[in-house]
């Protein structure tokens, strides 16, 4: 099973990736963890960034139950800002 | 005369080449404020039912309210009022730049714009002299709106069109500086007037009730907005562009004619992109606007110019399947210059493109390729070739060519940037005002999407309530006449600090979206000052405001242009959204479209109008209509 973590612009500007690919995670917190392990000594920046961001699910926020939510083959779960104006 | 006003109406016949000053009608002005408002009752008063809206009959109304040459916040616009030729129904459209400040400036509230010149004219108004001269246009005429302003010089301040509404483009607009009215095609409405260019300058003072608590309250206003989340960082920092990731990363971004809701490359369009790539300069050709949300870009051959909002982004990018911003920072300076609404432009112009991709129309267009896109641009705001037929709009090519129900448009008025099949209020917002598909008549998808709250914006809670509060609210700022921005910092930075994932973001957003009739009660309590806009508005006229007074304002206002579109023949039918919305699945989860049909009857009811969408006499009587 393949899923898509995109991240923010700030965190892809510090990371240097966009879009990380995942083969296996089966929910929102594995693919988050998965997704952290893959920057290692960055692991800290990414958690501060991932801490204000909220987090969709092929566009659906999920919010405070994301750890939980189950993930199906292609989704893409996506850090989102909280606020824009426009 | 009430304070804020300065009591002069400016009636223009460009037939027969006279004018008048009239005395502003003070009831008019207690009932409606100024700007949409005031244009709106006048536009009912002054007009039969049915004219041509390109005919002279139908009148160009240019509005200021009380709170403009006040120096608050973002109190440079003018809003144009007109019968539409996108429509056939209500046109209304607001503008920044520096044309409201010159018109106050020159003591005059309105200018009724009557008739039709045979030559091309423009107008000068020296509102210390109470002068008004009628100018031969001839060799303005063809130039684009840049070009238009330079040769007016810097002495006055303009309100042009460029070659778009000389030729009645359908989406057509009026450009002052470098702002757009983008939207109904006004500026169709003062080319097919022949009238190219209006300019006011003057010396003279608004006079306010209390001047010195004006000023210290307002500059109380300014450290709130600096400090504002939104109106003091992202929007400074990113401008509207800083939408796109958002809007993206929620699958309502509108991509390829609304066939999907998110480009996985539209990060290329953003406002945080701009920032590191290509960004030249933040340039706020809004008078008195702290918040500086305009950008400066680099367009090769025209220099620094003012770059893309996030609706351009939208409509002209992920909409036509592209994300280079270089190719749509020279689209958006094309259309500014040319006066074209890029919304409705980007609208049309993907519309095109799926007609050729479904083999119904030869446009040459294709999603991804901007090759031809550009040369189009310039087709339609000359009418040349397929140009002319693009530039009747999306509803009207439908009705020609097939497609209906990929016709992206509410009343012939093109959607906005927010696919509302991710924001259930909004698309009730885009079904029911007046002037079409349109997000900036209330803009509620920033209260259940793209704010701080977040709230489930795929339920049916709320859902008809914040339309009808935020469209009433923005029909009072629109009659101030303020930029809709300014309700954004009404959202206190707290809330903004609140954690995505902590339970206090959670209970906020849990009593927020159950609050049903008590938000409406609370929006529409009648006890206090509690905003700036009320705050300014008793300040500057001596007359009490409250959030209620303004609920009550806008929602007269929009119950008259609801009146003035039921007599132009629009029903409740029209309150719809497109096929595509309403029956094509977006996201994952759904198995249909928006669910409009669940939520219209609940609007029609907390607005007081019968089970046709039309107002019961008992609400008009209530709001003081007078029809």
């Amino acid at each position: 099973m393949t899923v898509t973590v995109e991240l923010t612009y700030d965190m892809a500007k510090l990371l240097g990736t966009r879009a990380i690919p995942l083969e296996g995670p089966r929910t929102v917190g594995e693919a988050l963890r998965a997704a952290r392990d893959r920057f290692g000594d960055q692991g800290a920046a990414y958690d501060r960034m991932a801490e204000v961001a909220a987090v969709a699910v092929n566009g659906v926020l999920v919010a405070h139950r994301r750890e939980g939510v189950r993930l199906a083959d292609g989704d893409r779960v996506t850090f989102v800002k909280t606020a824009a104006g426009g | 005369m009430i304070k804020g006003f300065a009591g002069r109406v400016l009636e223009l016949d460009l037939g027969a080449r006279t004018f008048a000053f009239k005395p502003l009608d003070e009831a008019i002005a207690r009932l409606y404020l100024g700007g949409k408002g005031y244009g709106t009752r006048l536009l009912y008063d002054l007009t039969q039912p049915g004219i041509d809206p390109l005919g002279p009959e139908n009148p160009l109304i240019f509005a200021t309210g009380p709170l403009n040459g006040s120096l608050a916040p973002q109190s440079n616009r003018f809003a144009v009022v007109c019968k539409s030729p996108l429509t056939g129904g209500i046109g209304s459209s607001a503008c920044g730049g520096s044309f409201a400040f010159g018109l106050k400036k020159a003591g005059i509230d309105v200018v009724v714009v009557q008739g039709r010149s045979e030559l091309p004219v423009r107008v000068e108004i020296d509102g210390d002299a109470d002068a008004v001269r009628f100018l031969d246009a001839s060799e303005l005429w063809g130039l684009g709106t840049e070009a238009t302003q330079k040769a007016l010089g810097k002495g006055m301040h303009h309100a042009v069109i460029g070659p778009a509404g000389e030729n009645k483009v359908l989406y057509a607009g009026i450009v002052s500086d470098a702002r757009i009215a983008g939207r109904c095609g006004v500026g169709a409405v003062m080319g097919s007037k022949g009238l190219k260019a209006l300019s006011a300058q003057g010396t003279r003072k608004l006079e306010m009730e209390d001047e010195a608590g004006f000023k210290k309250y307002t500059q109380w206003v300014r450290q709130v907005f600096k400090g504002h989340p939104v109106l003091g960082e992202k929007l400074r920092r990113f401008g509207t562009l800083g939408i796109v990731n958002t809007t993206n990363g929620r699958n309502m971004l509108p991509t390829r004619n609304f066939q999907a809701g998110h480009h996985p490359d539209a990060m290329g369009l953003s406002g945080e992109y701009l920032e590191d790539h290509g960004l030249v300069g933040v340039r706020s050709s809004c008078l008195h606007c702290p918040v500086a949300c305009g950008r400066e870009v680099e367009v090769p051959g025209a220099g620094r110019v003012k770059g893309p909002e996030y609706e351009t982004a939208g409509m002209m990018g992920t909409n036509l399947g592209i994300t280079d911003l270089a190719l749509v920072n020279r689209w958006n300076w094309m259309a500014d210059d040319l006066g074209l609404d890029t919304i409705s432009l980007g609208v049309t112009l993907g519309f095109a493109m799926e007609l050729q991709e479904r083999g119904m129309l030869a446009t040459g267009l294709a999603f991804g390729n901007p090759e031809g896109v550009a040369e189009m641009i310039d087709a339609i705001a000359h009418r040349r070739g397929l140009g002319d037929e693009l530039a009747e709009g999306t509803r009207r090519m439908s009705r020609k060519f097939g497609g209906k129900e990929f016709a992206m448009h509410v009343k012939g008025l093109e959607l906005s940037a927010y696919d509302p099949r991710g924001s259930f209020a909004q698309g009730v917002e885009y079904a029911t005002t007046n002037r079409g598909g349109c997000h900036v008549q209330g803009a509620s998808m920033y209260f259940e999407s793209t704010g701080p709250l977040t709230i489930n914006p795929q339920n049916l809670k709320l859902k008809a309530e914040i339309p009808v509060v935020q469209q009433n609210l923005a029909c009072a700022v629109n009659s101030m006449v303020l930029c809709v921005f300014t309700t954004y910092g009404l959202v206190p930075r707290h809330v903004h600090a609140l954690k995505p994932g902590g339970w206090m973001h959670r209970l906020a957003r849990v009593l927020f979206e159950n609050s049903g009739p008590a938000y409406r009660l609370i929006m529409g309590a009648k006890l206090f000052q509690a905003t700036w806009l009320d705050t300014w508005l008793s300040r500057v006229t001596g007359m009490r405001f409250t959030p209620g007074h303004l609920q009550e304002i806008g929602a007269r206002i929009f119950n008259l242009e609801r009146m003035y579109n039921l007599r132009e023949g629009l029903t409740g039918a029209d309150d719809t959204l497109p096929d595509r919305i309403l029956n094509e699945p977006l996201f994952k989860h759904m198995t249909s479209g928006h669910p409009l049909a669940e939520l219209l009857p609940r609007y029609y009811e907390i607005r007081g109008w019968d089970a046709h969408g039309v107002p019961l006499p008992r609400t008009l009587k209530r709001l003081k209509v007078r029809v």
